[in-house]
């Protein structure tokens, strides 16, 4: 029975099957939210709503013809795509949506595991730079070296607001973290600064607008992606979608209580929560120019990190307080 | 300013080296110079009227002669200075150190043409391909463009 | 390390095909070259082979957004050749479609800048505005594009009663919806972050250069070619030029924006003093031998026509000096110490229009980084030898 369940968790829900065609569908939700908000119409034509364009989509690059450079390290450019699909993948096993409890700490729900979902979260921005490098491209080059870049701002004040409920709720496991704000629902208030400044960063990791400068089309082209083509780059754009879900996932875990309710009740919240998430992501991407890259460093490390340090001050704080 | 002081200080200032002075339209001055005169006249036209916007240069095939026309503006009228060269031996100076806004109008003029413009700070081609053949200035009257026959790839013979 | 980047001749940024080549430094650039000739169709030797017609067709075709600029520009100096004296009604109706191009050029500027810093929402708004004024221009002259209004000696198409009323009743909207803009372009902080300071062209700069147009006005020099040199009826129309003095693309989009409102005043005056009468006069076929220098503001600065006439049907020579090629030796003065990231921004605030041409390709090659220029055909040599080795996909299937 325990193989079975292990079985359907990594293949059906949450794993491979669920995730891909979630994050399909959080890809339309995106696209229809982003287009309505500039007052077009978004994908209509392919299922109703348009709601199986990403997987046309999907279907239609795998279909395409795939280019490898002459000059790209051949293999590290074919198995990048791959990689970085699977550590996606993983990390969704470790959010605690479905086949965890609480008293029991199993494989995938363990003390930690919040800081390997972080570590997991950021293997995709040197994914990233590694397929920008290995492609040799020009722009490529320019696009990996601003992956890296940009990594250097965000990712700091990211883990510190992450971190700050951790610290609150005394637990490095999400499972443990979820609890304890659905029990003190009031405390989540007191990480509202941290849940924005999370938001900003994970856009800044998602590489969407305002921070989609290593893909800037109008100024590198395709940036790391330049020279990708075909199955690799439809892997490439499924992982991007599912590294969307799973940071929404993240951030619906540690800031607005996680998904509680088993498997039916617990998906209901999984879906409605990251698609809160996702909601703002999207809106600041419609709202907002691109920025530069000098900008998000100096951004990041004026605003975000000291906003990031005085969060974890006010918990430490309401920690002191409370206990 | 209008049209009728700009010229009086023409004449005083240029003196003989004026050769012709036309007003055909209200603020439409035409200046013919010797093409020798032409750098005392452009920074005559710049420094002391502030005549600082070149327009364009205009390069007209005469059959003998080329014609060149450097329009100039500034906010009041438009002065049009004139100049003549031989169209064997088509020296021509440039007047980028008077207006370095002029580099690629003179850069034209080498490509279509074939003027050649002395001390120009680049003389490089700027509207034909890098492959243009030798000698072929398109705009002289004399050149006509013949299109060389299509040939489809793999079609018939 | 210094690299060399191409943009162009074939790039998202760009429109239509230039080349820029930029020597970097991390994401600075230290030096930028500029290459022309990507499109150049030999219009001027093409125009000495048309009647005067048939070369307001082509100088139309000159450009496809400022195409009203060249044809009035064109056809006021073929006037002056011909003697003719427009009548007023005709006058009043070329300036009409005339100002109503800016506004379209101007929207569309403000989407491009939107899409090239990445604000595409933006873009999408702007554009979506813009429709308006092409509705307008479409029920002027029938046509959304090349208008083919003007024609020697006046204008092809009358206005009613009714096409007023309709203009009147969308410049409202327009009007409306051009504030939020300027609001919206000059407080969105991420916006104005990508735009103040970038591409600084110091006043004496611009003028050295000779740039035109909006490019010149943003370093704070009022210069106007409506305004200094007076042509159709902008004598009689009140208006102001609009400068800025921030010398950089903030300013260039603060000058666009407030042209726009210029624009629409200037709309309404003129419909509302639009006198009566017939809107062209018949012209003559030849000209007598004369020359003429014809000026006229495009949206993008002075386009200047220099027709000379020889008695026949044809005219002698037809110099076009469009606005972008004058400011060209300004924006390679932008460029340069400036970021990869601020490349199509610069460029776009000129609101570049190319129109010049070449067949070669320059090709660098990665082994070696030597530069080697290969033309049109050995190119085609080339893909043929390549594409006879490979092995056929004809037979391939379909993998679904």
């Amino acid at each position: 029975m325990a193989t079975v369940k292990t079985l359907i968790y990594l293949i059906v829900y949450p794993g491979l099957l669920f995730l891909f065609l979630y994050s399909t569908f959080v890809e339309w939700y995106d696209r229809k939210l982003y287009a309505r908000l500039q007052n077009r119409m978004g994908p209509t034509h392919t299922g109703r709503f348009g709601l199986l364009q990403p997987i046309a989509d999907f279907f239609k690059l795998m279909a395409k013809e795939d280019i490898v450079p002459d000059r790209a390290d051949r293999k590290m450019f074919s198995t990048l795509p791959a990689v970085g699909l699977a550590i996606v993948f993983t990390a969704m096993l470790l959010l605690p949506v479905w086949n965890y409890s609480l008293d029991q700490p199993s494989v995938t729900s363990f003390n930690g595991d919040l800081i390997v979902l972080l570590y997991l979260l950021s293997l995709p921005t040197f994914i990233f730079f590694l397929a920008g490098w290995s492609s040799t491209n020009l722009f490529s080059t320019i696009g990996g070296a601003r992956v890296l870049t940009m990594l250097f701002g965000y990712e700091v004040p990211l883990f510190l607001a992450v971190l700050s409920p951790a610290v609150l709720a005394n637990s490095w496991r999400l499972a443990e973290i979820a609890a304890f704000y659905r029990q003190r629902p009031a405390l989540t208030l007191v990480n509202l600064l941290g849940f924005v400044i999370a938001l900003i960063c994970v856009q800044a990791k998602l590489e969407r607008t305002p921070f989609d400068i290593p893909h800037a089309e109008t100024e590198i082209v395709g940036g790391t992606f330049t020279e990708y083509s075909g199955k690799k780059l439809a892997l490439f754009r499924l992982m991007m979608d599912a590294e969307m879900v799973v940071a929404a996932g993240l951030l619906a875990t540690v800031f607005l209580g996680g998904f509680p309710g088993g498997a039916l009740l617990g998906l209901v919240n999984f879906i409605v929560k990251t698609l809160v998430v996702i909601f703002f992501l999207s809106l600041i991407r419609a709202t907002t120019s691109r920025i530069r890259v000098d900008q998000v460093v100096s951004f990041a490390w004026k605003y975000l990190a000291p906003l990031a340090i005085l969060q974890l001050l006010i918990v430490i704080l309401v920690k002191g307080l409370i206990s | 300013m209008n049209d009728q002081i700009l010229i009086d200080q023409a004449k005083a200032r240029l003196g003989e080296k004026v050769l012709e002075i036309t007003n055909p339209a209200p603020r439409r001055i035409f200046i013919r110079v010797k093409v020798d005169d032409l750098l005392a006249a452009v920074g005559w036209l710049k420094n002391e009227l502030g005549f600082t916007h070149l327009a364009t240069i205009s390069g007209v095939d005469l059959g003998q002669a080329f014609e060149l026309l450097y329009h100039f503006a500034n906010n009041f009228t438009c002065v049009t200075l004139r100049t003549d060269i031989a169209r064997d031996n088509p020296l021509l100076p440039s007047i980028c150190e008077i207006i370095p806004g002029a580099v690629l109008y003179e850069r034209e003029l080498q490509d279509m043409f074939g003027i050649v413009v002395q001390n120009i700070p680049d003389g490089r081609p700027l509207v034909l391909p890098d492959d243009w053949p030798a000698g072929n200035y398109p705009l002289r009257k004399d050149w006509k463009y013949e299109r060389p026959p299509e040939v489809i790839p793999g079609g018939k013979k | 390390m210094k690299f060399q980047i191409p943009i162009g001749p074939q790039h998202p940024a760009l429109k239509e095909p230039i080349s820029l080549r930029m020597t970097v430094e991390g994401e600075i650039i230290r030096d930028a070259d500029l290459r022309l000739g990507y499109n150049h169709r030999g219009l001027e030797k093409l125009a000495e082979q048309k009647t005067w017609i048939q070369n307001i067709y082509l100088t139309e075709r000159i450009c496809g957004i400022c195409s009203h600029s060249h044809t009035t520009c064109y056809v006021q100096g073929v006037e002056k050749l011909m003697e003719l004296e427009p009548p007023r009604r005709g006058l009043y109706i070329r300036t009409l479609v005339a100002e109503l191009e800016r506004v379209h050029s101007h929207l569309l500027w403000l989407g491009v800048a939107g899409h090239e810093a990445g604000f595409d929402s933006f873009f999408m708004y702007t554009w979506r505005d813009r429709e308006i004024v092409m509705d307008i221009l479409e029920t002027i002259s029938g046509n959304r594009v090349h208008y083919g209004i003007n024609t020697i000696g006046g204008v092809r198409r009358d206005l009613d009663e009714q096409q007023v009323k309709h203009i009147l009743d969308s410049l409202a909207i327009l009007r409306q919806r051009s504030e939020y803009y300027q609001h919206l372009g000059t407080n969105e902080p991420s916006f104005v972050a990508r735009l103040a300071g970038v591409g600084y062209l110091s006043r004496e700069d611009a003028i050295a250069l000779c740039a035109v147009g909006p490019t010149l006005r943003a370093s704070g020099v009022p210069m106007d070619v409506r305004k200094d040199d007076p042509y159709a009826v902008y004598a009689e129309v009140p208006f102001e030029v609009c400068t800025a003095d921030t010398c950089d693309v903030l300013g260039r989009t603060v000058v666009r924006i407030k042209e726009l409102f210029q624009c629409y005043n200037i709309i309404e005056y003129l419909l509302k003093n639009l006198p009566s009468g017939p809107v062209a006069v018949r012209a003559p076929r030849r000209a007598k031998p004369n020359e003429v220098v014809s000026r006229y503001e495009a949206p993008r600065g002075e386009n200047i026509h220099y027709i000379k006439s020889n008695g026949t049907d044809k005219p002698e020579r037809l110099k076009v000096r469009a606005p972008t090629l004058g400011n060209y030796a300004a924006t390679l003065k932008m460029l340069k110490n400036g970021f990869i990231a601020d490349v199509p921004l610069i460029f776009a605030a000129i609101d570049p229009c190319i129109c010049c041409a070449e067949r070669a390709v320059s090709l660098v090659d990665a082994r070696s980084g030597q530069e080697k220029i290969i033309s049109m055909n050995a190119l085609k040599q080339l893909s043929r030898q390549v594409a006879a080795g490979n092995a056929r996909k004809r037979e391939a299937e379909w993998p679904l």
